[in-house]
């Protein structure tokens, strides 16, 4: 680095910045793809400025006098979708705790690790939406295909979590169970189970508050549930209906994230101690 | 040998948490067999139709699995509006996501007054699923990627804001008080410093952010929202669903190749 | 990083003028109902250096945190210079807390950023918001980020960032970052602490020139008798919150010292043992 002897009001020099060419380098090529992108979406940016007063007109229709008539409807709905998310998180989690236990270091042999690793990340990239569409021609439009593509769609994830878990729980209790002589059943029963079931609890419910939000998605594809419903009525334009059912997805969507997160909260501190 | 009497231990009384299990277990149980009943909204178990419809499944899924990669062209286009739409949905994300992430976070807005409508604000965002957005704003804007782009972008606040601010929380951050020794006022202490101490935790989750867009926003066009969604559901109706496995594999693709990406990226930045 | 250096007296920018404190029968209970100080009355006249010592939790910090407003007095009133500390809020105690350098046990550094940035803190009490927020400093301020940099040595590291220094480099840029406000008190909150005793006594010489040169009052926490009784003219000894001594440093006998803890003195109580 080069000193600019730049003259301080004390006489003294002080050192020149470092360089930041790199980060502006950066910026700029950040900056650029930015800035393309947007030009080159087909979006008319002028109209932009219209929106908020859109949403205010659209937000005005839905929530000045939202139908609470078919509210017993909605609450049906819902509980068809929260049903979808809860079977489907039973699914996806008895599904992955054996094939992310199988894919950790030092459980299974190797080829099958990166096998079942790749598996997950090639799930991990298809959209839940995309399963759904398979399944689909298998057991139609029911919230049976919902509970399924949810259970498959989530694998990639949670087995990821399980794996992780798995490899971040300390050596001293498997090698306990390896050195009196157990086989791979034993060591996941009596090793690695205990170590991370708290961990694996929470990820869990937490698998259960992501599928309350993809089982609304999926009714979109019509899967049943409350997203089938938002669909049909925003398509009829009945903005007083679509304006009920937000509230209920959003009251319902957040009382089972602060219910479930409270609950996982607890587990975590109560493995704490 | 002979028979000595049995030892009889002094053990303290073994903790009686049967009936708390017992509890939760009966809880879990009752919960899954409302969820079963189709008769109150409940999702009828139909394992028949699996058995008798797997057929035409593993036919699509042979089709799925041969895709029709001449087809691949003429996806080039919309699934460079959904990468663009990705971009800038996550690049507004970042911009806005600041400010809103110091408001929101205790530490760095210590006024519960200002603090909890904001928390409430993007708890609300949060709780509507992205294509619910997607549905509801091209029903009112109309149909292309504007929808689409809006929806990633409140979609990604919602995360980064929640996420970011909760890091922050749970750090400590003493050079503030020597912020507040010095006189400065909550913003120049966020700004002076605390930015430039969370500035990994930024990052790390507009990249998660920007990989999620490229998910989510590959589906978007399924509702009219732009990108190369609206392909996939086309596709769909003709039932060519060779062509919707050339989609789903480049999806793959793309997908991988931004997780790579962005990973080198954190890489480099911490 | 030990070397012993001068605080030169031509590091002086701004001539700040030095300030008595006046404590006026303060206590201060938090709310949790701990009572920190008890009745404290206590009278500094300018340009003295004064040591307060106790056993932890006897209220050091507590009492070295009313003078600045960093902790609010319960009952009792603080006057420091011209200022009444107890009647200031908003924008005048910011202003006057720009008069009061302050360091920390545990140097109070933004670790991940650079050292310029650090001291820069020490000019938000003279900085309008708005610049702050562009990030933008004026000529002045950088050259008082520069003078408080090279008094303590360490301008040389202007640009390194701070979790690259070690721990006496570290007490040394906090105290750039008060001198930098062109103080007219300095606060030090145990600032030896956390280091090994060659740079104990670098850092106590550092404040003990800027008490010699500049005429300072300099007002620091120890729970170290010998470094009171070396570096300092007047010792406070506090115990559970009460004053129970004050007076000439050297003059301090053992039997006070065990009065102030309550216990005799061990070898750790002095940092040359
Ligand atoms: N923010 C606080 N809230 C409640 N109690 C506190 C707080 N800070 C300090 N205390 C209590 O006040 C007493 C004095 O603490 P402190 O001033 O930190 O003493 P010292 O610096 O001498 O160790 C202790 O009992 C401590 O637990
Ligand atoms: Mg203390």
């Amino acid at each position: 680095m080069t000193v600019d002897e730049k003259a301080a009001p004390l006489g003294v020099s002080i050192p020149a910045p470092p360089s930041r060419l790199g980060q502006t380098a950066a910026a700029v090529v950040v900056g650029a793809v930015l800035l393309a992108s947007a030009a080159d979406l087909d979006i008319d940016w002028g109209e932009v400025w219209s929106i908020p007063g859109q949403i205010q007109r659209y937000g005005r229709l839905m929530f000045t006098d939202p139908d609470w008539e078919r509210l017993p409807r909605a609450l049906f709905e819902t509980w068809r979708s929260i049903s979808m998310a809860w079977l489907g998180a039973i699914l996806c989690v008895v599904l992955s705790i054996p094939l992310g236990m199988l894919a950790a270091h030092g459980v299974g042999p190797t080829w099958l690790r990166l096998t079942l690793r790749a598996v997950f990340a090639v799930i991990r990239a298809v959209p839940e939406v995309i399963i759904a569409l398979l399944l689909l021609t298998v057991t139609g439009f029911t919230p049976f295909t919902g509970m399924l593509a949810l259970g498959i769609a989530g694998i990639g994830t949670q087995a990821k979590w399980v794996y992780e878990a798995v490899e971040s729980i300390d050596d001293g209790a498997p090698e306990a169970v390896v050195a009196a002589g157990g086989a791979i059943a034993e060591l996941a029963r009596w090793a690695l189970w205990p170590a991370v079931a708290p961990a694996l609890t929470s990820f869990a419910l937490y698998r259960f508050e992501i599928n309350i939000r993809t089982s609304a998605v999926l009714g979109l594809i019509g899967a049943g549930g409350i997203g089938s419903m938002l669909t049909n009525y925003t398509n009829f334009r009945q903005w007083n209906t679509v304006g009920m059912l937000l509230v209920v997805v959003i009251t319902a969507t957040m009382i089972i994230d602060a219910t479930s997160g409270r609950i996982r909260r607890r587990i975590m501190e109560g493995a704490k101690q | 040998m002979t028979d000595t009497a049995p030892t009889v231990w002094e053990l303290p009384p073994k903790p009686t948490n049967r009936a708390r299990i017992a509890l939760i277990i009966g809880a879990i149980a009752t919960f899954t067999t409302l969820t079963c009943l189709p008769a109150i909204g409940g999702v009828e178990l139909d394992f028949a139709s699996l058995v008798d419809n797997w057929r035409n499944g593993a036919r699509l899924g042979r089709e799925f699995i041969q895709p029709d990669l001449s087809f691949l062209p003429r996806t080039y286009r919309p699934m460079l509006e959904t990468l663009q739409m990705a971009v800038v949905g996550a690049g507004v994300a970042a911009v806005l996501s600041v400010p809103l992430t110091l408001w929101a976070a205790r530490q760095t807005n210590p006024r519960l007054a200002t603090r909890q409508p904001v928390r409430f604000t993007i708890n609300v965002v949060r709780a509507v699923p992205d294509l619910v957005y997607a549905t509801v704003l091209v029903a009112v804007i109309g149909v292309g990627p504007l929808p689409g782009l809006i929806t990633l972008i409140l979609f990604d606040i919602g995360i980064v804001v929640k996420l970011v601010s909760e890091a922050i929380d749970a750090g400590e951050h003493p050079y503030m008080e020597a912020g507040m020794a010095a006189g400065g006022t909550q913003v120049q202490v966020n700004r002076g410093v605390v930015l430039a101490q969370s500035w990994p935790f930024f990052t790390n989750q507009w990249l998660y952010v920007l990989e999620l867009n490229v998910r989510i926003s590959a589906i978007l066009g399924v509702v009219g929202a732009g990108g190369i969604g609206r392909l996939i559901s086309e596709r769909r109706a003709f039932f060519a669903y060779d062509d919707v496995g050339a989609i789903v594999f480049e999806i793959l693709v793309v997908v991988i190749v931004i997780e790579l990406f962005s990973n080198l990226v954190r890489r480099r930045l911490t | 990083m030990t070397d012993q250096h001068e605080v030169g007296p031509g590091s002086d920018v701004s001539g700040p003028t030095s300030w008595s404190i006046h404590l006026n029968d303060v206590s201060v209970t938090y709310p949790n109902g701990t009572t920190a100080l008890r009745n404290v009355s206590l009278d500094i006249p300018a340009g003295e250096m004064v040591s307060i010592v106790g056993l932890s939790g006897s209220g050091k910090s507590t009492l070295i945190r009313v003078m600045n407003g960093l902790v609010p007095v319960t009952t009792g009133t603080v006057a420091v210079g011209p200022h009444e500390v107890t009647h200031l809020r908003g924008r005048q105690l910011r202003q006057l807390r720009g008069h009061i350098g302050m360091i920390f046990q545990g140097f109070n550094l933004a670790e991940r950023t650079s050292v310029f940035r650090n001291v820069m803190v020490g000019r938000f009490a003279d900085t309008p918001t708005y610049r702050t927020l562009l990030g933008v400093s004026s000529e002045r301020d950088r050259d008082l980020v520069f003078a408080g940099l090279d008094s303590v040595g360490m301008l040389d590291k202007v640009w390194t960032r701070a979790s690259d220094l070690s721990g006496g480099q570290k007490q040394r840029v906090a105290i750039a970052r008060a001198l930098a406000q062109g103080p007219s008190v300095m606060l030090a909150d145990e600032p030896v602490a956390s280091l090994d005793p060659p740079t104990a006594h670098s850092v106590m010489n550092d404040l003990r020139h800027i008490n010699g040169e500049r005429g300072l009052t300099v007002l620091v926490n120890l729970h170290l008798i010998d470094l009171a009784q070396q570096y300092t003219t007047r010792m406070i000894g506090l115990r559970a919150g009460e004053i129970v001594f004050d007076g000439p440093a050297a003059e301090a006998t053992e039997s006070n010292f065990e009065h102030i803890y309550g216990r005799p003195i061990k070898s750790n109580d002095k940092l040359a043992n």
